[in-house]
């Protein structure tokens, strides 16, 4: 039989050996670190490089990750050293065009227009996901919807457009309606997409619930949306007119070389290549193709059909 | 343990009770605490991982604008938020330094101390800063599979350290508390346990000194004596399982008091019953013992203790080595383990001869098995009865029968031969007056007719063995009968010079009998002792009268040349003879048998003569053997009362 004295004993020495090295199990991968030697952060210079800024339709992340690829790509081809840059805003990205601090824009034809008038000169355009270096602005509303069948239809009624400084999901299509003598006064409601990212599809959801009569938006958003709302039920009420896709700019003074080095590698891109298309892809395009600045005077003439002395403040605010 | 087993009872139960709480409590101190700790430890670890990804995601942005004054912002608002978070800090890609929440310069080992290269993994190592220790998460910032820099967040394990020691003391403050209370419960658990208890102690002192209590013998109805006997202990100790100990105890020792009595009765019964069986056993005549199987005496009745010469107590537990002398011993032995192994009765007559002077005796043994409960042979009865009278009583009858069967042939025989005998004598008489007397043929005749006579002796004696002759009884004097044939003898014996005495009993006894007959098995005797003894023998006759059996003995006493002790047995055979052929017939004592024997007496022959008697005849002891005959006769009723009553007036 076994006896007390032994039981008790052991029976603690078990379970303060079990309690000790549960202890230890926390403590585990202790690495010895002297806070006492200390050294003072000096805030890096950034290397010389040839700097690329992608108009900050999205966020830097996004931009990032679509371009990426593509600026890690042209710096293989052209031996430069090509670095992202991210402005916050459009108007920033204007300014740093202006300063110098962007060497090579890529934005939409509406902040090209601005920047141009700073010296800076369009060098490629890009072939939409279409296959069409041009894009167009759409009217959409629901199928049910017997009483919108054409544009006149649309005075008097809410209108959902995706953003102030939107070319194809406001602009185009309020030109559209200034040259059938329709103005803003005319709607009911003209409201925009809330909230960052995304405005694209949260103005189509919004007529597909109802919310509004109709709404404005880019050529190929359908496409992106097919996947959430059941698009049968909507129906395209009209198109505007063709305008020039986003366009690659160089800063004034930047090197000829350096522009024709890139260009030519921004051009060599095709979508029959594995790796290249891939490229193109993320970046939302199907090809990059040759520009100059007289292929944007169709926009021009918008901004002067619209009134706008300049382009939209990123405010969204409309300058009559 | 001795020193455990030595502690009061009440002790023992505060201490079983605050040790089982204490352990227990201490179990799962021990285990809460851990696994307090743990959930704890892991649940800071998770949100030094949270706060790191958040971190992580949110600095995105500001990494890729190359935003310091923002990185630094938010490593000092992540620094902010919580007081366990003793460091953050951003790295580009190449772990350069871009924001940190130090004042006073960048730790540099700090920098290598965290990597972590896996897009989806945020590592985690223990920093020992020799003052304190510091969790360190490391998350890194990948966008398109391409690392952008690391974010690094410290949380100060001290802090988490205080809520585990916290919940540690907490646990302990409870547990203590618990072992407190749980030791005021026991104490007064025991307490009461224990007083209890000392009731019923108590209680059973007082059975063990008034002998089952004290007043359990005042009333005869047992349920009154219960509740009677009860009620102060039940005042004491109500309702719980001490009170039904005690009740049951109580109830035990009236079971107990009523067994006793059961047991005394039985004792004495038995008692009794085994002091009517050993005087049963003891007063009978025979050898009684039991044997055990291992061949000892477990018991012997009286008369086999005398007869071994040894007490009753001495011979239990002894064996027939140790009893008896060798001779027969193993048949004995044989004969008890026969009944020990097979269980079959022994039953059987043997003669026993306990040394070579001694006489031969029989006995009559039965050996029966004594049986168990379980009817297993468990001993040997064994009863031996002393059957030498009835052996010799036995030997006695067949002679008898024998000569009866002898006598009612012979007289039949006479019968035949007397006629023809009375032919030969009346013609052999005839013939002798046709002759001269001188003639030979005269004397020839003469011859005839005296062997003749002889015959018709012969033929007259057989006739009288087989009592074919009738005989006149009347009453008569017994020591007359003998006086007239001593005297009729005294002359021949005289001639011989042989000495005759009597030596009679002076009360003249009177028996009913025939005096010829009688007188012709005395003249008989007397005729067999003057051949037997030699010149200046003597022979000596004494009468004795014995009053309490009603007989009269006759001792013919001789100093002759005496009789073997193996033809003592049929010298009353008709024609048994020692005499030489022409001599005697061998019917003298056969006759004298038969005679006697119609008178309702005995005869019997001892030899040699005792010594007593021999003395009384005034005889050297070398002379001798001799022989006695002894004959016994039963006195006549009516002339016996008579004889009593005349010797009681003389």
């Amino acid at each position: 039989m076994l006896k007390l004295k032994y039981i008790i004993p052991a029976v603690l020495l078990l379970l303060g050996a079990a309690f000790y090295f549960r202890g230890l199990g926390l403590d585990e991968n202790i690495v010895k670190v002297d806070m006492s030697v200390r050294e003072e952060i000096n805030v890096p210079d950034p290397e010389p490089a040839i700097t690329y800024a992608y108009l900050p339709q999205y966020s830097h992340k996004v931009s990032y990750q679509r371009h990426n690829r593509l600026i890690e790509y042209l710096a293989r081809e052209t031996g430069l050293t090509i670095r992202q840059v991210f402005p916050d805003t459009f108007e920033e990205h204007r300014r740093m065009v202006e300063n110098g601090d962007i060497d090579i824009s890529f934005s939409n034809p509406m902040t090209y227009i601005k920047i141009a008038g700073t010296g800076a000169k369009a060098f490629a355009r890009i072939i939409e996901p279409s296959g069409s270096p041009t894009f167009r602005g759409q009217i959409i509303a629901r199928k049910d919807n017997r009483i919108i069948r054409k544009v006149k239809d649309c005075i008097g009624k809410s209108w959902i457009a995706v953003d102030p400084l939107s070319a194809g999901g406001y602009l185009f299509v309020l030109g559209m309606f200034l040259e059938k003598g329709i103005t803003s006064d005319d709607f009911k409601e003209i409201a925009f997409a809330a909230g960052p990212g995304g405005k694209q599809e949260k103005a189509v959801l919004a007529v597909y619930a109802g919310k509004y009569d109709f709404a404005s938006i880019r050529e190929g958003t359908l496409d992106i949306v097919k996947d959430k709302v059941n698009i049968s039920k909507l129906r395209v009420v009209a198109e505007t007119k063709p305008y020039p896709s986003w366009v690659y700019a160089a800063r004034k003074d930047l090197d000829p070389k350096i522009i024709e080095l890139i260009s030519n590698a921004m051009f060599n891109l095709s979508m029959n290549k594995q790796d290249q298309s891939e490229i193109l892809k993320q970046a939302g395009m199907r090809g990059i193709i040759s520009a100059k600045d007289s292929d944007y005077d169709s926009i021009r003439v918008l901004i002067e059909k619209l009134g706008l002395s300049s382009p939209p403040n990123n405010t969204g605010g409309l300058v009559k | 343990m001795t020193f455990l087993s030595r502690l009061r009872f009440r002790t023992k139960i505060n201490l079983g009770l605050t040790l089982i709480v204490g352990f227990t409590a201490l179990i799962i101190a021990l285990f809460v605490t851990s696994m307090a700790s743990e959930a704890l430890m892991e649940q800071s670890r998770k949100r030094g991982k949270v706060l790191a990804s958040n971190l992580a995601l949110r600095a995105e942005d500001p990494l890729l604008s190359t935003d310091l004054l923002q990185l630094e912002s938010m490593v000092n608002e992540v620094k902010k938020a919580d007081d366990e978070i003793v460091y953050a800090f951003i790295m580009d890609d190449q772990k350069r330094v871009l924001a940190n929440s130090f004042r006073d310069g960048f730790p540099i080992q700090l920098r290598n101390a965290n990597t972590s290269t896996d897009q989806n993994t945020i590592a985690a190592v223990m920093i020992d800063t020799g003052t304190e220790k510091i969790y360190d998460f490391a998350a890194p910032i990948f966008i398109s599979n391409k690392k952008l820099g690391t974010v690094r967040i410290g949380l100060s394990r001290a802090g988490i350290q205080s809520v585990v020691q916290d919940l540690i003391f907490a646990i302990s403050a409870l547990t203590g508390a618990v072992l407190l209370v749980a030791v005021l419960v026991s104490t007064q658990f025991a307490r009461r346990m224990t007083f209890r208890l000392g009731t019923l102690q108590r209680h059973a002192e007082e059975i063990v000194h008034t002998h089952l209590g004290p007043q359990k013998r005042d009333t005869s109805n047992s349920d009154d004596t219960i509740k009677s006997f009860f009620s102060p202990h039940r005042k004491r100790l109500k309702g719980d399982e001490v009170q039904e100990l005690a009740e049951t105890f109580d109830a035990m020792a009236m079971n107990l008091e009523s067994h006793i009595e059961d047991l005394e009765i039985t004792e004495t019964n038995l008692t009794r019953q085994k002091e009517l069986l050993k005087t049963i056993i003891n007063v009978s005549p025979d050898f009684i013992s039991l044997i055990g199987p291992a061949l000892t005496y477990m018991a012997v009745n009286k008369p086999l203790a005398t007869h071994i010469g040894k007490t009753e107590e001495e011979i239990v537990g002894m064996t027939d080595k140790e009893l008896f002398p060798q001779r027969n011993l193993s048949i004995k032995n044989q004969e008890v383990r026969q009944v020990l192994n097979t269980g079959e009765i022994v039953n059987k007559e043997t003669r026993e001869m306990i040394d070579e002077n001694s006489a031969i005796r029989w006995f009559h043994t039965i050996r029966v098995p004594v049986y168990s409960e379980s009817d297993r042979i468990i001993g040997v009865l064994s009863t031996a009865r002393d059957i030498t009278e009835l052996k010799s009583y036995q030997a006695q009858l067949i002679q008898s029968q024998k000569m009866e069967s002898v006598g009612k042939l012979a007289g039949g025989v006479a019968h035949e031969i007397n006629t023809p005998l009375g032919i030969i004598l009346g013609y052999s008489q005839l013939l002798q007056d046709d002759v001269a007397p001188e003639d030979q043929i005269s004397k020839d005749l003469k011859t005839i007719e005296k062997q003749a006579h002889v015959c018709r002796k012969i033929v007259s004696d057989l006739l009288g063995f087989s009592r074919q002759t009738e005989s006149e009884k009347k009453e008569m004097c017994f020591n007359n009968s003998i006086l007239e044939v001593v005297q009729l003898v005294s002359h021949a014996f005289k001639l011989e010079q042989i000495e005759i005495s009597t030596v009679l009993d002076d009360r003249f006894p009177i028996i009913h009998g025939d005096p010829e007959k009688l007188k012709q098995v005395w003249l008989n005797l007397l005729s067999n002792a003057m051949e037997a003894v030699d010149e200046h023998g003597a022979i000596q006759i004494t009468t004795i009268l014995d009053i309490s059996t009603m007989t009269i003995t006759a001792l013919f006493a001789d100093t002759g040349h005496g009789v073997d002790q193996q033809k003592l047995g049929t010298i009353f055979d008709p024609f048994y003879s020692t005499k030489p052929v022409g001599k005697g017939t061998g019917l003298g004592l056969s006759v004298s048998f038969g005679i006697i024997k119609d008178h309702g007496g005995t005869i019997e022959a001892i030899s040699p003569i005792p010594k007593d008697t021999l003395a009384r005849m005034n005889r050297a002891d070398t002379s001798g053997p001799g022989t006695l005959f002894k004959v016994v006769l039963p006195l006549d009723a009516i002339s016996a009362d008579e004889q009593v009553v005349n010797t009681g007036s003389a």
